[in-house]
């Protein structure tokens, strides 16, 4: 806008207000574009001293309200199926049904209808749409092989005081191959739970207890079985695969089993649309952090469930119970001097305002600012990434807020007190969660989607984060304005048509279409952008080639681009289609490039942030600085003056930073030390990304890589 | 796609046959790829008005001997049903189902694209014409005019909207079909042509009833020209010079040229009489036993200026007419459609002597404002935009508007998709699109307005200064 604005007949003899505005911001682009992005920077760095405290925003909610029912009693039947579970891992034989047969048996000796469900695990495959289209479009199943398959094992309660719409799910992945002691600790709560919901009477939702069979993924378990809930299949491709995979028949030899037979129903059970998901994990491993609450929450392309779910957990587990709440957080973060340094800044900051007025209550300790900031940093990494953290990213697909909760249990292999008071505990904070969401009367829309957490209980929320990306991106459109008139008043021609106005009518009508020189530039931008496209689809095919090392479908990927490229090159031929023009026209062609270029990474970084914050934040704090900075090398060298060179060196350092790979390992350096990098992982990092449909991916590889292409290409420019 | 126009201008006739068939080759491939682009249950793409799913639907009523509009998912032609409806139904084993209906609209898009060139090369005609008969003759050989048609054609062949439009499976092809026939009928002076298409795309879409107007000026004076005042000017000044006998013939060409000639407008009127009859008659008997003409008025024309359906597109209609109170709907639509009304008046007067780009304008403007605007409308007017690139090529914001283009159709899916399936965004979100992309429309129409009278403007100015230097 301000851009044309500008570009408006310039001998008017008294703009609009609002012309002179954009007039005056693009004529003092560099100067607003170095505060800017400053202030972008400034602001993320301040995002842990903005962060707020949660609360609970859904009155029906009212977590804590009632009394645990949770009794003695059902924790020590959740102990004898521990125990049993744990002796079945001892004696190997049964096939590996036994767990399963064990747990069914288990949860119909409770009046629950159980009823298994068998599915087959499906390598993930390549939809780059994927995260622009709903789920029904992309889950065409082929290539099940029936010898792999997985059974989960699925109990409901129907409540006895709802209509049978909604329900609650709770999920304990495990493995039935061989459970582990954590795994059957979690059974052991949720069963503890399970058992007391089927006799409470306050019940409103039907309670799903979902025991994921994780021989082949936690995250593939639940999502086969979320797919089949959520689309009946009648007698299409799924029926065929039943047909198909019949040799194995061991639904029917679980069902002629003489002691299940009276209540395991055939086919597939449902109850209502499922209001909130809860996934159980016991973690074993640490001993350091006993009774402690790990939170995951980041689902597919870093979409979040409602706060509100993280809240009552949060408050449950810390008033209620005891534990430690905690989310992940960057631990190389943790050490950082400089870090630590800007805390103790922030904090006596903080205090001489106090000292100043003692309402103004901004500052945090030092300590707190550096985990808030290593939280963000991880939280923000986890969302980029776009990679569900767990099982519960399957249920964002089919907008049911989830969450993962690992509860540590330190190690008590003998301690049969300690394991009760642990199997209580853990027991406790489940009824309370499900009594809580149980009052719900809608689903969760209260609170907020999009946020990001600086510690369980602190969250920065959309309106302030957005500040930090606004203002990093906010030079962009400036910078691209200011050179795009830049190139007009360059024209030869159209400075003649103002200094010699009786020049002949045909010069001057030769000049109309100045205005569209920026064609040229953008066909360039567009045909860089075509040659991403094709970047992005071209490791679908890289991945068809059989036994292959991550390093050698690396270089084979990067030498089939180079090839691409080339070849796009020879085609439309735009390197050499300038080469005669003068040097007028050449440098006005640089910035009509760059402006161009600016304005294609502005469109993508907008259209990112709506659909992964993260990535846009991360994105633009690699691209801002090189595609604000970008000038053509030849026009420095030749000045040969300090701060020439300095913009030289600048120039190449944000050059090598925003190649994708380079700042990968860049980053993966810094943060986890230089030690054993390979071309390989890279490869093998995308390769996650792609696997679970990640926009990331093609951020990366249509507004990223395309933007740094055009950079380098102005860097180099001939002129 | 019109970054590539650039390179094309030079290219001579076979360049453009190239461009033509590819464009064509990439639709059919798109059309063999419809489950994964899915591009029929696109709000942007498919209007209750335009989708080819109601169409199927409404055909099997029919077929089942119940009224077509029954159950609200029709509310198309008549006319239309029976054409496209039988290859709805018509299968090829192996091959995506509604192959027929894309391959028709493949050739109407094509079609489309001819008659926007052969009208393109009228205009041009006209235009160096007019040039020379203001003097500026030496003009077309200096510096090359840009030829418009060819340009215009590929731009709407190749417009991604386009694309989409006719991929998508919507019926908005047809109906640009018949806009584009009643406006090259009009500028070639075939009254008949012109009645029919001005009857058809009427009946098809209501809307184009506004194009009367430009059609009318367009039999009266023919092509766009200058504004006739300076013609006046230079005969004004010729007369008082001595003529010579080689001027004796150019001076009474502009006469011929600007007098508003009333025989092809009875001619158009009595054969858009003749055209209404016909296509009432028809759709008489096709709707006969399902409530007769009335029923069909009330379900097609009565649902379009209702604004019944109420589901999101990208137009502005949707989200107001969901938040304003019962009480005041109608109101609020009177102004709606006022809105439409009020502007043909003043722009009909200030732009009488461009009667084609008055039907652009007016084309613009009612796919903005209309209740179920499609990218399809948007498809059509940036299309003939292309028409008037020697006119236009001074026109500001061209690259704002291109990069506002892009990023609205890129945001608009991406907005939908966090309100509908991820839950996470509302209604808000894109509607915020919807009114971006209006505010887009607007700033085009505007500064191609403003484009367009500076032009002439300049003309005035070259003019003038030329015919003194002769007479010295």
């Amino acid at each position: 806008m301000a851009e044309a604005e500008a570009e408006a007949e310039a001998p008017k003899p008294r703009p609009r207000p609002i012309v002179r505005l954009g007039i005056f911001l693009i004529a003092h682009s560099l100067l607003l574009s170095v505060v800017c992005c400053t202030a972008g920077i400034l602001t993320l760095l301040l995002l842990p001293v903005l962060a707020k405290n949660t609360y609970i925003s859904e009155n029906a909610l009212m977590p804590g309200s009632a009394n645990s029912m949770l009794p003695g009693q059902e924790v020590s039947e959740a102990n004898r199926l521990v125990k049993d579970l744990t002796s079945l891992d001892l004696k190997p034989v049964g096939g590996g049904i036994e767990s399963q047969r064990l747990i069914a048996e288990y949860m119909s000796d409770l009046g629950a209808e159980v009823s298994y469900h068998r599915f087959y695990p499906q390598s993930n495959q390549f939809h780059p749409l994927h995260f622009l289209s709903y789920p029904e479009s992309g889950t065409i199943r082929e290539n099940v092989s029936c010898s792999l398959h997985g059974l989960n094992t699925v109990g409901i309660i129907r409540a006895p005081r709802g209509d049978g719409k909604e329900a609650i799910v709770l999920v304990t992945p495990y493995n039935s191959g061989k459970i582990g002691p954590g795994e059957a600790l979690s059974l052991g709560i949720a069963y503890s739970v399970f058992s007391l919901l089927s006799r409470v009477t306050w019940l409103a939702k039907d309670i799903i207890w979902l025991a994921a069979d994780s021989k082949y993924g936690e995250y593939a378990a639940v999502d086969a079985w979320l797919s089949d809930y959520h689309m009946p299949v009648f007698n299409g491709l799924g029926a065929l695969n039943a047909e198909m995979c019949h040799g194995s028949n061991i639904l029917n030899e679980l069902k002629d089993d003489s002691f299940t037979e009276r209540k395991i129903c055939d086919g597939f059970r449902r109850a209502g649309t499922m209001a909130a998901a809860l996934v159980i994990k016991v973690a074993d491993r640490s001993e350091q952090f006993e009774n402690s609450l790990s939170i995951y929450a980041e689902a597919s392309n870093g979409q979040m469930p409602n706060l509100d779910l993280i809240n009552i957990v949060n408050f449950l587990a810390v008033h209620r119970q005891g534990l430690q709440t905690k989310v992940e957080k960057m631990w190389s973060l943790l050490n950082c001097k400089w870090l630590k340094i800007l805390g103790e800044i922030l904090e006596s900051l903080g205090h001489v305002a106090r000292s100043l007025n003692p309402q103004w209550k901004f500052g945090i300790p030092a300590a707190d600012y550096a985990e808030g900031i290593a939280t963000l940093a991880s939280s923000l990494y986890y969302q980029a990434l776009g990679v569900p953290t767990g099982p519960h990213g399957a249920f964002r697909d089919y907008q049911v807020d989830a969450i993962t909760l690992e509860i540590s249990s330190g190690v008590f292999s003998n301690d049969k007190v300690k394991q009760n008071d642990f199997l209580l505990r853990g027991g406790r904070l489940i009824e309370g969660v499900i009594r809580s969401v149980n009052n719900l009367l809608e689903k969760f829309h209260q609170s907020f989607f999009l946020y990001l957490l600086t510690s369980p209980s602190k969250f920065v929320s959309v309106g302030v984060y957005m500040i930090a990306f606004a203002l990093l991106v906010a030079p962009l459109p400036m910078v691209a304005a200011s050179l795009y008139i830049d190139a007009h008043k360059l024209d030869p021609s159209y400075e003649n048509d103002k200094s010699t106005p009786p020049a002949s009518a045909a010069e001057k009508f030769g000049i109309t279409f100045r205005s569209c020189k920026w064609l040229n530039a953008a066909k360039k931008v567009f045909v860089v952008h075509l040659w991403g496209a094709v970047v992005s689809l071209l490791p679908y095919f890289v991945c068809q080639i059989p036994s292959c090392t991550p390093t050698i479908s690396f270089v084979v990927w990067v030498s089939l681009s180079i090839l691409s490229l080339l070849i796009l090159y020879l085609i439309l031929g735009f390197p050499f289609s300038y080469v005669n023009a003068s040097s007028q026209s050449q440098n006005r062609d640089w910035a009509l490039l760059k402006s161009v270029t600016i304005s294609a990474a502005f469109i993508g970084l907008c259209l990112m942030s709506v659909i992964n914050f993260s990535t846009a934040e991360i994105g633009a704090l690699l691209l801002v600085p090189m595609c604000l900075m970008a000038q053509p090398l030849k026009l420095d060298v030749k000045a040969r003056i300090l701060r020439n060179f300095s913009r030289v060196a600048c120039n190449l350092a944000l050059g090598f930073i925003g190649f994708p790979p380079a700042a990968f390992f860049v980053l993966k350096g810094v943060f986890e030390g230089f030690g054993g990098i390979s071309v390989g992982y890279f490869w093998n990092w995308l390769e996650t990304i792609w696997a679970w449909n990640s926009a990331t991916y093609l951020y990366i590889g249509m507004v990223h890589l395309p933007c740094w292409v055009l950079c380098i290409h102005v860097l180099f420019h001939p002129c | 796609m019109e970054a590539k126009e650039q390179s094309r201008k030079k290219k001579k006739q076979p360049w453009f046959w190239h461009w033509v068939i590819a464009s064509a080759i990439f639709r059919l491939i798109l059309i063999f790829f419809p489950k994964n682009l899915n591009l029929a249950s696109r709000p942007e793409v498919s209007t209750p008005l335009t989708s080819l799913r109601r169409l199927a639907e409404g055909y099997w009523l029919k077929q089942s001997s119940m009224s077509p509009y029954a159950g609200s998912m029709y509310h198309g032609s008549p006319l239309l049903l029976s054409l496209l409806g039988p290859l709805t139904v018509q299968r090829i084993e192996g091959l995506p189902d509604h192959l027929l209906c894309s391959l028709v609209f493949v050739i109407a898009d094509i079609i489309n694209a001819m008659l926007i060139r052969a009208s393109g090369q009228k205009l041009q005609m006209t235009y160096s014409q007019s040039l020379k008969l203001l003097g500026l003759f030496k003009l077309p050989e200096k510096s090359e005019i840009i030829p418009s048609g060819d340009i215009a054609a590929l731009v709407y062949l190749w417009n991604p909207f386009t694309i989409v439009a006719c991929v998508g499976l919507s019926t908005s092809p047809v109906e640009n079909l018949a806009i584009i026939l009643c406006l090259f009928g009009a500028c070639k002076g075939l009254a008949p042509l012109a009645a029919f298409g001005w009857v058809m795309a009427t009946h098809l879409s209501l809307y184009p009833v506004i194009l009367i107007i430009p059609v009318i000026l367009l039999l009266g004076y023919g092509p766009d020209t200058p504004p006739r005042k300076l013609f006046m000017q230079q005969r004004y000044i010729e007369v008082g010079d001595n003529p010579s006998e080689d001027r004796e013939d150019s001076m009474d060409r502009p006469e011929v040229l600007h007098v508003f000639s009333w025989r092809p407008i009875i001619h158009f009127l009595f054969w858009t009489s003749l055209w209404s009859i016909y296509v009432l008659v028809l759709c008489g008997v096709s709707v006969k036993q399902y409530g007769g003409l009335w029923e069909l008025f009330k379900r097609t024309y009565g649902f379009m200026l209702t604004v019944q359906d109420l589901s999101p597109n990208i137009g502005v209609l949707w989200y107001f007419f969901a938040e304003v109170f019962d009480f005041f709907r109608n109101f609020f639509l009177i102004v709606f459609h006022g809105n439409i009304l009020f502007m043909i008046l003043p722009l009909a007067i200030r732009l009488k002597h461009r009667p084609y780009f008055l039907a652009f304008v007016y084309i613009a403007i009612s796919s903005m404002l209309k209740s179920y605007p499609s990218v399809g409308d948007s498809a059509l007017y940036l299309g003939l935009l292309g028409l008037f690139v020697n006119e236009l090529a001074d026109m500001q914001f061209s690259f704002f508007l291109f990069c506002g283009y892009i990023g609205v159709s890129l945001l608009s899916p991406v907005m939908h998709n966090l309100w509908i399936w991820r839950g996470t965004g509302n209604a808000n979100f894109y509607f915020a699109t919807a009114m971006a992309y209006a505010c887009l429309q607007i700033i085009l129409v505007v500064e191609s307005v403003s484009a367009m009278l500076n032009h002439d403007r300049k003309l005035r100015k070259l003019s003038l200064p030329e015919l003194q230097a002769g007479k010295t």
